[in-house]
């Protein structure tokens, strides 16, 4: 019985991709029918263990092997490749190859954009920083509304040692002042200390900054 | 460093993603190089065929981390060589254990290994069937017109790409591809008969 043309067609254009795809030449399409053909078409296995097959006999005579171990050895395989998990190796994700170029080609404008709130944004953390450092200091120049020192070095003698340091421009965390750095600053804070108590009993408002009095509870007793 | 694309690319990244029936076109193709190869290496013809099948078996768990810095094959290779060695290792050190752990696990039938009955790749006939298929090979190829054979020998013996046989041909790529397509198809008419199974479809 002969075979239809258009089958015939179909079949030789299915080896002609079997074979280009043996050497690494099939397109993607193309490959992509291959392994279709693989799974579902008998012929397309027997060409494609046929050319693989005349590959290894142009190699080497050794390599001649009879069909019928080839087969036996793939089928005993498929039987042990079945228990086997099927392995997926991370893929990327296609669609997200075209998004990847938008977003490197937004990355200047984002930066411009992030340019332009940046400027005004440092210069007001900036103010932040010059009224906070402002309301720190003042206690020690004006008197008793500097309830930020009061509270903060009212009952704890690590935040009245920490204040005296950050006063100082010092650094070193609390917890490391060994004791004689804590004396050494306590010993600056006191002419400090003592304008500031002179300052209170002279201001028209007594405020809870009273309590300023008790920072020299913190002075180490040494 | 590779100097050419590597030919399993394609195949290798279908099995990446979850296609185990490509790894199939794989083990067709490599097969036998590997039992050869092995077989090299183990002097127990009836362990080749196991250690290759142990060796696939890796070579598929293992190809997630496959990273394509070297060609597919070379990597098989590798792995190949390490698993005949381990198997001598494991050998020399429990002998019978080894044995049956390579042979497979199937404790409860201790008759039937799937797959792996005694094949006939070593009896007479499977000898003789091996002669008449490399007879047959050279005979097609002998009767190849001259276009057809440089083709052919270019791509499978000396290993060149589409390109390079372009280049060393003087013709198009589609040139190449075409008549390297002719030539297996001539040499494989004349194979059919020697390849075709009594029961029908082998694969």
């Amino acid at each position: 019985m002969s075979q239809p043309d258009s089958d015939r067609s179909s079949s030789d254009s299915s080896r002609r991709i079997l074979s280009a795809l043996a050497d690494g030449d099939a397109t993607d399409s193309e490959a992509a029918r291959a392994f279709q053909a693989w799974r579902d078409d008998p012929d397309a296995r027997a060409t494609w263990h046929g050319y693989q097959l005349i590959g290894d006999v142009l190699r080497s005579e050794d390599l001649a092997s009879a069909p019928r171990a080839d087969e036996a050895f793939l089928v005993a395989l498929r039987a042990r490749l079945a228990d086997e998990p099927v392995v997926l190796a991370p893929q990327p994700r296609a669609e997200e190859v075209p998004e990847a170029v938008p977003a490197v080609a937004n990355g200047g404008a984002a930066t411009r954009s992030r340019a332009r709130w940046q400027g005004p944004m440092a210069m007001a953390a900036g103010f932040l920083v010059v009224i906070g450092g402002l309301n720190v200091l003042r206690p020690f120049g004006h008197g008793p509304d500097a309830s930020v020192a009061a509270a903060g070095g009212a009952s704890s003698p690590l935040m009245a040692s920490a204040t005296a340091i950050n006063n100082n421009g010092a650094v070193v965390p609390v917890g490391q002042q060994t004791p004689a750095q804590t004396k050494a600053a306590a010993d600056q804070l006191a002419p400090y200390l003592a304008a500031h108590r002179q300052s209170a009993m002279n201001a028209p408002f007594q405020m809870p900054g009273n309590d300023l009095r008790n920072v020299n509870l913190v002075q180490p007793a040494q | 460093m590779m100097l050419n694309p590597d030919p399993d690319a394609a195949l290798v990244e279908r099995v990446k993603q979850g296609d185990v029936r490509a790894f199939e076109m794989l083990v067709v193709k490599y097969q036998r190089r590997i039992e050869r190869l092995i077989a090299r290496m183990v002097r127990d013809v009836d362990l080749v065929a196991d250690i290759a099948q142990e060796t696939f078996i890796r070579a598929y768990r293992a190809l997630p981390q496959f990273r394509a810095e070297s060609a597919f094959y070379t990597w098989l290779y590798r792995i190949a060589v390490n698993t005949a060695k381990k198997a001598l290792v494991d050998m020399k050190r429990d002998p019978v254990t080894t044995l049956t752990a390579l042979q497979g696990s199937d404790d409860d039938d201790e008759t039937y290994r799937p797959g792996m009955e005694p094949t006939d790749g070593e009896t007479p006939e499977a000898l003789l069937a091996s002669k008449e298929i490399a007879a047959t090979v050279n005979a097609a190829i002998a009767a190849l017109s001259e276009d057809l054979r440089q083709a052919i020998t270019l791509r499978e013996i000396e290993g060149l790409s589409y390109e390079e046989i372009s280049d060393v041909m003087n013709c198009p790529i589609g040139t190449v591809r075409s008549r390297i397509f002719r030539a297996r198809e001539a040499i494989a008419e004349r194979l059919r008969p020697l390849l075709d199974t009594r029961e029908g479809n082998r694969w």
